[in-house]
This record gives structure tokens, sequence and C-alpha cells, in this order.
């Protein structure tokens, strides 16, 4: 299928599986309440032909409205590529079209809940900046037109014809499963909540008291959330470089597949917990304009768990040309030995954080604003704060507690480095032209 | 493990940036450059503001106190209304004085803040667009503020209190630079 020429619908399983899911709230609302007779005994689940009857004359109608719903959305929604632009219309009645500059796009991830994995269908979500609204989804479409789509949405935006075939990648990296098992459990925090689990329960089991589990069963939730939630988000996760950019897919039930096209990481950090420290893991958490609000916890992580190297590895294949450990970090006037910040002439680094490393890392082409900040206490220390801002995400490029004098030095110098980065790199916008 | 800062391997200490700055300097103007400061007119309205806050909490606030409370809990509160007012009345003049932006060739350079100091520098070619602004107080004194916006929300570049005109062709200068620079994100 060529997704340039002609309009396109969505996959016609999607009026189906609206329909089905309609009438599976239907049933849990109302429809089973149908089924169930008052007696004497209380309430109890007869198949009568009364009831039957009943059960038959409310759902019949529902299940004709279902499948109008159903298909009138997948009626509703139709796309085309035309130009530099996804067009986007919706509605039959009143139509509404929307228009999307693929120059624009930062981010196109193929997401893959479990139930449609049943069906074998794909959704698109393509990400562009700015807004809470600025997310175009797709659902549902059929699997290889979904990566048709995602193909030629960035052979297009790249500035290349869109019968283009799909870019050749490179795998970086696999995380094992025993790895991120690992590094989910090995953390001072779980550790400590594990420790407390099993002394509440030992202590429950020898005295014969149920009045820990009020202190277990949180106890235990909070593990199946700190542990497990990652666990089956992040599972098999994979990195893989391609000339459109980074692909990353992970997932154990509900697959995503991200493709971040060069240029498009505003900033990264790199996480590395006390006890990580010992193996040598490091998480890699992005900075991607786009993703906003709830997208952005979903999508900000570009490595789970994996050694330090590899990190930095994937840092420089973000960042051309950085090399963050060969940065020299200069320790901050005050705040302990962590706290650092240094600068070459690619990218700028700051370190914080006692017991968990975070290191920080803006390309100096990338930023967007440079600021001094004293509050009333650092002026009173003769101490300053340079931010290197980057957009709305996890990642804040901070460098703490300066001397005031060397703080203002290091806003005029990287001022002076972003703009020769940004002379040097030009427009990002058509990264294949 | 991070290499060590200091001690047993000493690496070249290149710092980050030279300390070309005295501490005292660190929030002065760019080197041959002045500040360009913004109307006094913006100390009225600072003043204005606090007077239309500070009326109706002192009044409304007051008898609910007294209501509850009594006449010298009411007392008391109108007397800490007043001195608060007082102090903002003090603290605009101090604003007003703080304010200050300096056009470079490729950004622009803001500095304000009467307790938390703060230095902005936002490259012309990073400006999303510009906009300007103008409350009911800031129109009855004529008055209006420029904001920067850039993909970051941090930024927080804005510039207060310019008279009118000033504002408008401000936004325009920054505005026509920002085109000629602009590169996306």
């Amino acid at each position: 299928m060529r997704f340039s020429e002609g309009t396109h619908r969505l996959h016609w399983a999607t009026a189906p599986l609206r329909a089905a899911i309609i009438m599976i709230i239907y049933f849990v609302l109302i429809g089973f309440s149908l089924l169930l007779t008052q007696t004497e005994d209380g309430v109890v689940l007869v198949l009568g032909p009364a009831v039957v009857a009943r059960f038959a004359i409310v759902t019949i109608p529902f299940a004709v409205i279902a499948a109008v719903a159903g298909l009138w959305t997948w009626l509703a929604l139709r796309f085309r590529i035309e130009h530099d632009d996804l067009v986007v219309e919706t509605g039959l009645l009143r139509r509404r079209k929307r228009l999307i500059p693929l120059s624009r796009i930062q981010a196109i991830d193929v997401v893959r809940p479990l139930i449609t994995r049943l069906f074998g269908l794909t959704e698109i979500r393509v990400e562009l900046a700015g807004g809470d609204r600025s997310e175009i989804a797709l659902r549902y479409l059929g699997r290889s037109a979904g990566q048709q789509l995602r193909a030629e949405l960035l052979a297009r935006a790249a500035g290349l014809p869109g019968h283009t075939p799909e870019a050749p990648e490179r795998p970086l990296w696999r995380v094992p499963f025993g790895t991120l098992l690992g590094s989910l459990l090995f953390k001072l925090p779980v550790l400590g909540t594990i420790v407390l689990f099993l002394f509440l329960v030992g202590f429950g089991i020898a005295r014969g008291e149920a009045g820990v589990l009020a202190g277990a069963i949180p106890a235990l939730l909070g593990l199946l959330g700190a542990v497990t939630a990652p666990l089956i988000m992040y599972g098999g996760f994979t990195a893989a470089a391609s000339p459109d950019g980074l692909r990353l897919r992970y997932g154990l039930l509900e697959t995503r597949m991200q493709t971040v096209p060069p240029g498009r990481v505003q900033a990264v950090r790199i996480v590395e917990p006390l006890l990580w420290r010992g193996p040598g893991w490091a998480r890699v958490d992005v900075t991607v304009a786009g993703y906003t609000g709830e997208r952005q916890a979903l999508s900000s992580v570009l490595l789970p768990a994996a050694p330090r190297q590899v990190a930095l590895a994937l840092v420089a294949q973000v960042f051309p040309g950085a090399t963050v450990d060969a940065v020299p970090l200069l320790p901050a006037a005050r705040g302990g030995r962590v706290a650092a910040a240094g600068t070459d002439d690619v990218v700028f680094v700051t370190r914080r954080g006692l017991l968990c490393h975070r290191t920080e890392v803006i390309a100096h082409a990338r930023a967007q604003s440079v600021r001094l900040t004293a509050n009333p206490v650092q002026r009173l220390l003769g101490l300053g704060t340079v931010h290197v801002d980057a957009p709305t995400g996890p990642v804040e490029v901070t460098a703490i507690d300066r001397d005031l004098g060397e703080a203002r030095a290091i806003v005029e110098a990287t001022a002076e480095r972003a703009r020769v980065a940004r002379a040097r790199s030009g427009n990002t916008a058509r990264w294949a032209r | 493990m991070y290499p060590p800062e200091d001690g047993a391997a000493p690496r070249p200490a290149r710092p980050v940036a030279a300390p070309a700055y005295p501490a005292d300097r660190a929030f002065s103007s760019p080197d041959g450059m002045t500040w360009v400061g913004v109307s006094s007119r913006f100390t009225w309205h600072r003043r204005v503001s606090a007077l239309l806050w500070g009326l109706p909490v002192a009044l409304f606030g007051g008898l609910v106190v007294l209501w509850v409370a009594g006449g010298l809990p009411a007392l008391l509160w109108v007397v800490a209304v007043v001195v608060a007012c007082g102090l903002g009345w003090i603290v605009a003049e101090l604003a007003y004085r703080s304010w200050g932006y300096a056009e470079r060739s490729d950004d622009l350079v803001v500095s304000y803040g009467v307790f938390v100091k703060r230095l902005v520098v936002v490259p012309y070619g990073r400006m999303q667009y510009v906009d300007v602004t103008a409350g009911p107080v800031e129109q009855m004194l004529g008055i209006a503020t420029v904001r920067l916006h850039t993909a970051a929300a941090t930024t927080d570049a804005r510039i207060p209190g310019l008279p009118k005109g000033e504002a408008a062709q401000l936004r325009d200068r920054l505005a026509q630079r920002g085109e000629e620079r602009s590169m996306g994100l």
C-alpha cells in the first residue's frame, strides 16, 4: 500500500473492535443485571425464557447502536499525505480537517496494546512540538500498513520521496531480562520495602497477629508498582540506530516501537542510583519536545538499565560528537563533591545527587536559553545557579551553587558556545536533505 | 564510577569558563552595554495593584475577623495588611530599579529580581513568538509587558513596564530578528 496517493481509512477491524468494546461496557454495567432475578433466596442467575426475552429486548437495540457507532467512527476518520502535510479529517456531518506539517514531527510511536495484538492491529502516534493536544493517534491500522505509514512519514519528514524503502537499522543494545529485573530490585527503596515486607509477614506468622496486614499489603502493592509495572513495560527493551533516528522497542504485554528522528532529543539524563554503581549500571532518560503530561512519563526512557559505557555510547549517538566522560567536571563551591558542572564545545554537563547520581547533558545546539539565578541565601554566600533550559521534560540541566563571578562567566561562555553550535548545526527540520 | 576530581589522579583543571567577572558584577550589564531600564510608571503599576489587593483584603478580612474574634484582632489584621502594603510600596521601587534589558547582536539579556536575582539570555533564533500584554492597570498607565516564548517553559523572559509604543517597537524588532535567525526547535 502507498500512503502518498489517495485517501486512506483505518483498518476495517476497528469498527467491530470498537463495537465489541461498547458491548462489553454495556454488559458489565447493564446487561448482566438483566440476567439476574430477584427471588426469596436473594439474587440468582436463572436463564428462564422470560429472562432471556427481557435480555434480548434491551440488548439487541444496544448491539445495533454499538455496531452503528463502531462503523461511524471507522467511516469518520480519513487521512492522506498531501505535499508536506499529513491531513487528518474527522467527522461525517461536521467535518474537521487537521494539517500536520511533517517537518514538525518530533517522534513516531507504533503502539500495540495486548488486545489489538491478537487481531494484528497497531496504533500510530505522531508527536508534534507544542501543546497538550499536539498528538495525532491513528487507531488502529493493520500491522504492515502501520509500519509502512511510519516509514513513509519519516521518509517524507526527512525530505526524501515517500516511496523510499524503510531505512535499515543497526542494533545498538538489548537489555537482558535479568539485568532489567536486577536493576529494578537493586535499589535502596525497593530493598528496604522487601525487608519491611518480610519482617512484617514473619512477625505476623510468629505472633499470629493479623494486624500486620495493614502494613504488609501496602508494601506489597508498592513493590508491585515499583518492580512489576516497569518490568512489563520495559521487558525486551532493544535500542537500534537507523538513518531516520533511534528506534526503541519494548513492552511485554503492550509493545511499543518508538522512533526519535535525529536532532529531536533535547536533553538527556544519566541516572545512577547508589547500588547500581557497584555493577556499573545506568539508566538514560530523555526530553523529547512534544511528549507532554502522561506521555512524557511513558516515553522518556531511552535505556532502562545498561552498563554505563553503553549508556554513554547511546548519548554519543543522540548528541553526535559528545563524549560525556571526557568533559572535565568542576565541583561546585558548596554542595559536597557530587555537584559539579563542565562543558566542552558540544555539550554542557551537570551532575547532582548525593545517593542517586544524576548526570544531565544538553547539547549547546539544543539549548533554548541560559539563566543565572541567585536566591537570598545564595547571595549571602556569593553563589549562583546556572540553568541551561530545555523544553519541558524530565531533564533539567542546572549547575548549582557556583561562585557568582564564575556563574556569570559560565552564562556568557555557554551563550557564545550555543551561538556557534547553532550556526554549525543548521536546521534539523529536514535531516536527510 | 566517576574519576576523582582532585587528589590521587589530578587531571589538568580546565575551568568551566574563565572567571572574568568579579562576584559583585555577576548581574551587571553585558560588556560595553548599559541596561535599558523600564518606565517609572512600572512602580505605580505595582503600587496600584498592591492597593487594589490590599483594600478589599483589609476591609472584608477585617470584617470577618471582627465577626469571629472581636475588635483587637480585627485592628491587628488591618495593621498587618497596611504594613504589607507599605512593604509592597518600597519593594515596588526596588523592583523598578532591578529591571533591565540589553539587545545584543544574537541574543536578548534580561535581568531582574529583588529577592531572587535573575539574569536570562535568550537567543533570537530560539524565540517561538513574542507577545505584548497589558492588564487593566497597565492600560490605565499606558504601559505593557513584552514576553518572549521559547520551547522551554522555564525561560520566563519578560520585560514589564515598557511604554506602549516602546513595547510595540521592541516586539517588532525581536520578531524580525527571530525571523532572520529562526531554526525550529
